[in-house]
């Protein structure tokens, strides 16, 4: 079983850390104590090293959720001295099963939580017009700090973007400033990762593009609400965005009247 | 102005300033390299074009423009890949574009039919079929089947069978599908769809550009 979360506490206090990944949404206490002890956040989730996926084969299938391939690709090449990981519901049983294998095979720590936080801090990033990769690499930067996220404008939205950050963020560039972000992405600038209500929450009156990792368990969500949503396209991407994914975004955008 | 729709293994070209234009074919791999169009869509367009649309821009559009329905499936099965659009009271309802399991279906249909010496004109739909991913790992079908006392043609023909139920599948199992691409002309292909088919032919994405530029769409220059 994982933690509880004060021994999670005790650790971070009392060890002499100074680089500290990070792997989906810890909890606010975690983020807080890293801060106030100056602590550099590696976020293991987002594309940090420029080494070859391939060196990961040892510890993890290639037929695997991209996202954790590249957290075990981080984790294996950069110098840390402890890894918390989340593994609550607000992540996933496959982050579970990572953890697992980091702390059999790293020699520095790994502690797993489980993030059940639920005051919400804002999602005014999510509804502001601002570029959709601009958009994206705010709220995954607002993961290492437990300040709330600022103070955006919102503006009347005319796509919608579902889904988690995703690892190749080029899928992005098509959106117009105007779409607004739905999914664990929201829940993630809410600091709210297990907020399932949030989560499945969409807007009807715009197209959204339902996205999720491939052979990630949030494909059958992603699929199931563009399902029921009257203007989507569901999308599953794996590690790096092909040309015709691209076309089919951009197709999905110009067709159903968006202007970029 | 020249509109063209650069495909894998055939180019299609129409020169609005043409006093009748018709839409002429050429293998694509005889296409002088610095030939330059107005505006174009297809696999191999970027390099040939001043202003690019993309396929599934194209595809819808040609629809829009050839099918006087408000609902309707347009499936493009072309040289190397499947690509559809749905289309619910007259607006855009599902779309999909399989370039990875899709993979070099019709290339593989055109090169079994000259290895083998085939003429799909003349060939009934077999009964059965193989089950196909990509035309790649169909071939090994094919093969095995041979080995197994199945005539060659019938193997094949269970192939081309294979790949049609595929396709049909890909768009969704509709009760009728409207075809473009280069598979239209393969009689054999289009009798093995297990629904009806409406063949609209080589020129859909075509049509679709001469659609995109009439509503004055914005294209999106080459650099260069």
């Amino acid at each position: 079983m994982p933690a509880t979360l004060p021994n999670e506490l005790l650790f971070l206090t009392q060890h002499p850390l100074q680089r500290v990944g990070i792997v989906g949404v810890p909890p606010l206490a975690v983020i807080q104590t890293l801060n106030t002890r100056n602590i550099e956040i590696f976020d293991l989730d987002a594309l940090l090293v420029r080494e070859d996926m391939e060196t990961t084969l040892d510890l993890l299938p290639r037929v695997y959720c991209a996202i954790l391939r590249t957290v075990v690709l981080n984790a294996i090449h950069l110098p840390l001295d402890a890894i918390v990981i989340d593994v609550g519901p607000g992540k996933c049983d496959a982050a579970f099963h990572v953890a697992t294998i980091l702390k059999e095979e790293l020699a520095i720590p790994v502690i797993t939580t489980i993030n059940q936080d639920n005051h919400p801090f804002g999602t005014s990033i999510c509804r502001t017009k601002l570029g959709l990769i601009e958009k994206m690499s705010l709220i995954t930067e607002g993961v290492k700090s437990a300040a709330p996220s600022g103070d955006y404008q919102p503006c009347l939205p005319e796509a919608g973007f579902w889904g988690v950050p995703p690892r190749d963020f080029s899928i992005l560039e098509h959106f117009p400033a105007t779409t607004h972000i739905y999914g664990w992405s929201r829940c993630m600038e809410n600091k709210t990762p297990a907020d399932t209500a949030l989560e499945v929450h969409c807007n009807l009156s715009i197209p959204t593009i339902f996205f999720a990792q491939t052979f990630c368990a949030k494909t059958a969500l992603a699929k199931h609400l563009a399902r029921r949503h009257p203007r989507a396209l569901f999308l599953d991407i794996d590690l790096h965005t092909g040309s015709s994914a691209k076309a089919k975004i951009e197709a999905f955008l110009e067709l159903s009247g968006v202007n970029r | 102005m020249i509109l063209a729709d650069f495909g894998t293994s055939y180019t299609k070209i129409l020169d609005l300033d043409q006093s009748q234009p018709e839409p002429t074919i050429i293998a694509t791999r005889e296409l002088d390299k610095d030939r330059r169009v107005d505006l174009a869509t297809g696999h191999n367009a970027r390099r040939f074009c001043k202003a690019y649309v993309n396929e599934l821009i194209a595809l819808a559009r040609g629809g829009e423009e050839l099918i006087g329905e408000p609902d309707y499936l347009l499936l493009d099965c072309g040289s190397r890949d499947l690509k559809y659009v749905r289309y619910q009271g007259g607006q855009l309802q599902d779309m999909g574009w399989n370039a990875e399991c899709g993979a070099s279906m019709g290339f593989t249909i055109e090169l079994l039919e000259r290895y083998f010496n085939l003429d799909f004109t003349s060939m009934a739909v077999p009964d059965r079929t193989l089950s196909v991913t990509c035309g790649v790992l169909g071939i090994s079908s094919i093969f095995d089947a041979i080995t197994t006392g199945i005539p060659e043609a019938e193997a094949v023909a269970r192939f081309v069978k294979g790949i049609a139920v595929n396709a049909y599948r890909f768009a969704g199992s509709p009760a009728k599908i409207y075809l473009s691409g280069g598979l239209c002309d393969n009689a054999l292909f289009v009798k093995s769809f297990p629904c009806d088919v409406v063949v609209l032919g080589r020129f859909v994405l075509l049509a679709g550009l001469k659609r995109s530029l009439a509503m004055n769409e914005n294209h999106y220059d080459q650099p260069g």
